[in-house]
């Protein structure tokens, strides 16, 4: 409940907004163009918005804005899938099976503090510039979301449910895939958000060191030419992906979440 | 014993977490476990089954930090100068950062128009990740602390603004309620109510501007500094120091975890209120 | 001297496009000091009429006075004791009562004293350092109360202050009330649903009827209570044996029931 009265936003609240928003883009522009900065340094909204148009045909260090993107994309997908595939399992068993909880747990609060982008060095050692590198440091970050959540989702189950499986003569594995796995679907998809968006950030952080193609790539290279205009296009899509990827996991926790009032 | 006196010899006390019975067991499989884990890497080393090349024997470890924390150190200094120049940073960039976000999450939580005016701006910048911001930040201030401050701070703002924000706009409506029965006026609604009331959020929003924050120092430090925790592991990977690199990523997940220890420490006194 | 007058008061509210009629055309006086209950079915609209008191919300015809000034806003001299406490968690039982007190201005020592004299009426001395979540729901409530009647206010509102009490407590606090209000009488406006409450509490009692709410009937309990007899009895089993108790609970019951037919038909 809001502590201010809630109320539909007001003509006036809006128009403000807008007015944010304009705003900042004016002063941005005349900021740019005062001359008080060097243009090579600070290019305006439209010299940007220009760029990422032009990056859109042209290549740049190796590939055009779509191929930097793909490539990029794609690390995200594999280390992200990994996580996911690894994490979400492995979160359930832990929470069914006691042992597993303790084995495991220590090893996971250890490097859990480790920052993702620590692991770099080791993936540029382990994997040059291969996929595996960015895969690593994706896992290594996105991984804790989809266990916590599959391991909370797993022991506060409705205990009653776990109980009714058990009297009907189900195993444990049984218990598990049939049981936990559907009661913890919506703590499972809260974990898959926060853990997409650990991964996309995570990738970005090691694309600027261990990669040789990829949205971080660019902007590395463009920063090393001084070309500020692309270094910002190079912000405004990774920031406009990691948005749609929000958005689409956003789809797919409502759509958890009606599919469990049915 | 009087209420009073059980109030404050801690008799009546707050229920904890999900603490579990049985504590002990789970630590000492926990320990067993870890040291386990220990002995094998020992017997891979001494079986060659690690060579060095690629994961560091127990022995490179030791050497790099043999190396490492005796002056003249690694890389530009000594383990200690590295470390305190990186939680230097880390803590005045989390301070200012706090500093400013949660004014701005106050703001923005109490006036509409506030929250009009700041909001679609702050959404429509957020979703630049803030190590997306490095390259940014080494054109327009270089290799040094400024940029590395710089970058701190855009790590931390947004998760302060957001969680202030949530925080007092999670305050019940009864309470506000009753403090204007009551008579306050705004400034005392705010302080007497709301950031109180906002506080356990505000401090999780402060929980997470921390880890982003070091998070984003270590990542800025590795792609170009002078000096670091994240300097010493590009340094490590340069010279293809394995033992260096998982020495250098121990002590980053220290300093992570103690800065989190610290702060959970500050939020228990805070907030003596909650159970 | 605090009446409050509800002059042809009506509230209406919008929700998806279709308008609904809170209040209809509600005329009550309540007398200086006079304890008046309002009963009625839920969604009658009787915590609207209190909250209107309160200046926490307001008519969409009519005006509602206290003591002839037209309510713009709350303030301490409309105190009111919510049914969900209200306490500030994060503040001590003293600091919960001193905080009116602070927002008057009220010098330390003269708030001090004033804590520690609601603290003994209300039976809480001794847990001045505890923090709410630690005391018992009973107990919540009379800090609560404390809290409102450090103001000394004017007006007291208390909005189904019992209802989230288990039975017992709740006929303790009901003692209670009755004691103190003998000791301090004032205005008071008290919201229930509790029929036996009422009767109990009130000098009035007044009878509302299902949405669109409107006064059904106002039943005089302080006249019976005089007449009879049981006006000075304190303990609730004494007073519940009363037989023109009995009688003006079941009219009230009576009337209410009356009300949920009225429903049906809209149905």
């Amino acid at each position: 409940m809001a502590a201010v009265t809630a109320a539909a936003p007001s003509a006036g609240l809006r128009s403000l907004s807008a007015a944010g928003v304009l705003g900042f883009f004016v002063v941005w522009q005349l900021l740019a163009s005062s001359g008080w900065f060097p243009p090579r340094y600070l290019p305006g909204p439209i010299a940007v918005a220009a760029t990422l148009y032009q990056l859109a045909t042209t290549p740049y260090s190796g590939a055009t804005l779509w191929g930097h993107l793909g490539a990029s994309l794609v690390r995200f997908g594999v280390g992200f899938a990994l996580a996911a595939g690894v994490g979400i399992p492995l979160g359930l068993l832990m929470g069914w099976y006691r042992w597993l909880d303790d084995v495991v747990t220590p090893f996971f609060e250890g490097l859990r503090f480790v920052a993702p982008i620590a692991w770099v060095p080791f993936a540029g050692l382990w994997f040059g510039t291969g996929i595996g590198g960015p895969t690593l440091v994706i896992f290594s970050g996105a991984f804790a979301p989809c266990l916590i959540n599959a391991y909370r989702g797993a022991r506060f189950a409705d205990k009653r449910l776990i109980e009714a499986a058990r009297t009907l003569g189900a195993s444990g594995p049984r218990v598990v895939a049939e049981v936990l796995l559907p009661a913890s679907i919506p703590s499972i998809v809260a974990g898959l958000r926060v853990s997409a968006g650990i991964a996309w950030q995570s990738l970005i952080g090691a694309e600027l060191i261990v990669v040789a193609s990829g949205v971080g790539y660019m902007m590395v290279q463009a920063q090393l030419n001084v070309d500020t205009r692309i270094v910002m296009a190079g912000m405004v899509a990774i920031g406009a992906v990691g948005v749609v990827i929000d958005l689409m996991l956003r789809l797919l926790e409502r759509a958890a979440q009606r599919h469990r009032q049915a | 014993m009087t209420p009073s006196a059980a109030v404050a010899t801690g008799a009546v006390r707050p229920i904890r977490g999900p603490r579990e019975p049985g504590g002990w067991r789970r630590v000492a499989i926990g320990a067993a476990v870890v040291a386990a884990a220990l002995l094998l890497w020992f017997v891979a080393a001494r079986l060659g089954w690690i060579t060095g090349a690629r994961f560091p024997t127990p022995t490179d470890v030791a050497t790099a930090a043999k190396q490492i924390v005796v002056a003249p150190g690694y890389s530009g200094g000594t383990l200690w100068v590295h470390v305190w120049h990186s939680s230097r940073l880390v803590l005045m960039g989390f301070a200012i950062a706090i500093a400013t976000g949660i004014p701005v999450g106050l703001a923005m939580g109490t006036s509409r128009r506030a929250e009009a005016l700041i909001g679609p701006v702050f959404s429509m910048l957020r979703p630049i990740p803030p190590l997306a911001w490095i390259p940014l930040a080494i054109l327009w201030l270089g290799l040094g602390d400024s940029a590395k401050l710089f970058l701190i701070w855009v790590a931390s703002f947004a998760p302060a603004v957001i969680n202030t924000y949530a925080g007092v706009r999670n305050v019940e409506t009864v309470l506000v309620e009753a403090a204007r029965v009551h008579g306050a006026r705004t400034p005392q609604l705010v302080w007497h109510v709301l950031v109180p009331g906002a506080l356990p959020m505000i401090f999780t929003g402060v929980r997470l501007s921390l880890q982003t924050a070091w998070m984003t120092l270590v990542a800025a430090e590795l792609v170009g500094a002078f000096v670091g925790l994240g300097k010493v592991l590009a340094s490590a990977a340069l010279d293809i120091n394995p033992g260096m690199i998982l020495f250098a990523m121990v002590w980053v997940g220290l300093l992570g975890a103690a800065m989190t220890k610290a702060l959970e420490w500050v939020e228990k006194r805070a907030l003596p209120w909650l159970r | 001297m605090s009446h409050i007058v509800f002059d042809k008061v009506g509230r209406s509210f919008t929700r998806g496009g279709e308008t609904f009629e809170a209040l209809h055309d509600i005329d009550l006086e309540v007398r200086d000091r006079e304890f008046v209950a309002v009963v009625g079915p839920s969604g009658c609209g009787k915590t609207t009429l209190l909250r209107m008191v309160a200046g926490l919300e307001f008519p969409s015809r009519g005006s509602v006075r206290v003591d002839d000034r037209e309510i713009t806003g709350p303030g301490p001299d409309r105190a009111v004791v919510f049914q969900a406490f209200a306490l500030f968690p994060w503040k001590t039982v003293a600091d919960n009562i001193a905080f009116g007190l602070r927002c008057k201005g009220m010098a330390a020592p003269e708030r001090q004293e004033r804590i520690a004299r609601y603290l003994e009426l209300m039976g809480l001395t001794g847990y001045e350092k505890a923090y709410p979540h630690q005391l018992s729901g009973g107990m919540q409530q009379r800090v609560a109360i404390a809290r409102s009647y450090a103001l000394d206010p004017d007006v007291l509102l208390m909005d189904e202050p019992f209802g989230a009490l288990d039975a017992q407590t709740r006929v303790v606090m009901q003692e209670e009330l009755i004691r103190i209000s003998r000791a301090n009488p004032r205005t008071v406006l008290f919201i229930t649903h509790a029929v036996e409450e009422a009767v109990y509490l009130a000098d009035r009692v007044v009878v509302m009827s299902r949405r669109p709410g409107a006064i059904r009937e106002i039943v005089d309990v302080r006249a019976v209570r005089e007449r009879e007899g049981w006006a000075g009895f304190e303990r609730i089993e004494e007073v519940m044996d009363q037989p023109s108790f009995v009688h003006l609970r079941s009219h009230v019951w009576k009337l209410l029931r009356e009300a949920v037919p009225e429903e049906r038909k809209s149905a």
